[in-house]
Formats: C-alpha cells, sequence, structure tokens
C-alpha cells in the first residue's frame, strides 16, 4: 500500500538501524567470546571484527543523514493539518447507506407481512 | 535545496544534542570495544602478580563491556526519539499522509454516494409498480 510510503521509508529505515544497533552488539560478544577460546578461529575473528566496525559506521552515517535530514526540514512549528473534513464526510455517506439499507429492510417486511396475509 | 530556516532555539538545540550523543555512543562503542581486545593480549612482564592482573582485567573487561551494552542502549532510547521527531515534524510526509486519507476517504465517499444513486433509480422503479398495485388494491 502506497499510502504512507514517505513516511514509512523513513521510519523503516530507523527500525533496520535498531536491528543493526542489535547485530553489532552480536557481533561484538562473538568476537571477544571467539578471543577467549584456546584454538581461535581467525577466519571468522577478522569476518566478526570486520563487520562490526562496517556497522558502527554505517549506523552513525545513516543516523547522521537522518539528523540532517531533520535539521532540514524541520520548522518548530506544530503541524495544524488534518483529515478530518473528509472523514466526517465519509462518515455521513456510510449513514446515508446504513438509514437506505434500514427504509429498504422495513418496504422488504411489509410487502412480506401483505403476502402473508 | 532552499535555504535552511532559523529553527527555534528548542528545536536547534534537540536535534544538536541528537548529534552530539550519537557521536558519544558511537565513540564509546569502538573505544570500549578496541580497549577490550587490547587487555585481551597476554604480558610476559607485569607489576603485579598474574593472579593479580589476571582479576584486574576481569573486572576492566566486565566494566568496558557493560559500557558498551549501556552505549547500545543508549544509541537505541536515541532512534526511538528520532522516530518520534520525525513523526511530529516531517512535515512534508505528514502532508502527504493527510492527503492520502484524504483521496481515500473522499472516493469511499463517492462510492457510496454512487451506489445510492443507483440503488435509487432502480428502487423508484419497483416502488412505482407497487404504488400501481396497492392504488388499485381493495386495501388502499
Amino acid at each position: 500500500m502506497a499510502t504512507y510510503s514517505l513516511a514509512n521509508e523513513r521510519l523503516r529505515a530507523l527500525e533496520d538501524i535498531e536491528r543493526e544497533i542489535g547485530a553489532i552488539l552480536q557481533n561484538a560478544g562473538t568476537v571477544i567470546l571467539e578471543l577467549s577460546k584456546e584454538k581461535t578461529n581467525e577466519r571468522l575473528l577478522d569476518r566478526q571484527a570486520a563487520a562490526f566496525t562496517a556497522s558502527v559506521q554505517h549506523v552513525e552515517a545513516e543516523l547522521s543523514g537522518q539528523i540532517r535530514y531533520l535539521t532540514q526540514v524541520a520548522t518548530g512549528q506544530p503541524h495544524e493539518g488534518s483529515s478530518y473534513s473528509s472523514r466526517k464526510d465519509c462518515q455521513m455517506a456510510l449513514k446515508r447507506v446504513d438509514y437506505a439499507r434500514l427504509k429498504l429492510s422495513d418496504v422488504a417486511r411489509t410487502c412480506e407481512q401483505m403476502l402473508e396475509n | 535545496m532552499a535555504q535552511q530556516r532559523a529553527l527555534p532555539q528548542s528545536k536547534e538545540t534537540l536535534l544538536q544534542s541528537y548529534n552530539k550523543r550519537l557521536k558519544d555512543d558511537v565513540k564509546s562503542v569502538m573505544d570500549n570495544f578496541t580497549e577490550i581486545i587490547k587487555s585481551a593480549k597476554i604480558e610476559d612482564e607485569t607489576q603485579v602478580s598474574r593472579a593479580t592482573q589476571g582479576e584486574q582485567d576481569n573486572y576492566e573487561m566486565h566494566v568496558r563491556a557493560a559500557n558498551i551494552v549501556r552505549a547500545g542502549e543508549s544509541l537505541m532510547k536515541l532512534v526511538s526519539d528520532l522516530k518520534q521527531f520525525l513523526i511530529l515534524n516531517d512535515f512534508p510526509s505528514v502532508n502527504e499522509a493527510i492527503d492520502q486519507r484524504n483521496q481515500q476517504l473522499r472516493a469511499l465517499q463517492e462510492e457510496c454516494d454512487r451506489k445510492l444513486i443507483a440503488l435509487r433509480d432502480e428502487v423508484s422503479i419497483d416502488l412505482y409498480e407497487l404504488e400501481e398495485e396497492y392504488y388499485s388494491s381493495r386495501y388502499r
């Protein structure tokens, strides 16, 4: 659904960053655990350490970008737009439909009663 | 890109604080991780006995690991604050969201009215026949 695509893109990016922060801590723990072993797997160690460093730099770059965007876009004023008027119009339209359905069911009931009699 | 508008002091201070928190937390993670790796190095000559040095290193690693976790949690809080700030202050996306919502609701309203008008036309034909039947019956 493309309804909130623009807002969701940035929020989704921030959620990815949250996951990446978890991965950073995971990588750090793996590296230290690997170092604590008697026989270390050097390739795994290098890979995890590289992943840790890359993730930290990526998180920093992404968050800096988001803060830079907010500095450009924020006005400090509260947003006063709303969708209230169209919501009210839609609500009235749905009420009209309900009313029409009610009246039709009355007519149908009357016709059935007349047929029974 | 448009010139940067003058933000109110509070918003500008807030965004600067976000930057500072980001830099501090990232620095904390990197520094503490580097220090843990450094202290894992086994040295032949120590100023205190090996057991004492081991205990000290153990304690230092615990503290540094706790610092890394604290910095990670602080980063998560920062992301949460940024999400909140984004939702409240990212006017382009808020405007687009409101426009999309208005369009959806207007489309639904127009469809309801269109179907009601079609229903009215159909029912008026049936009502005409019902009226004819009723007024030509003995029940009128």
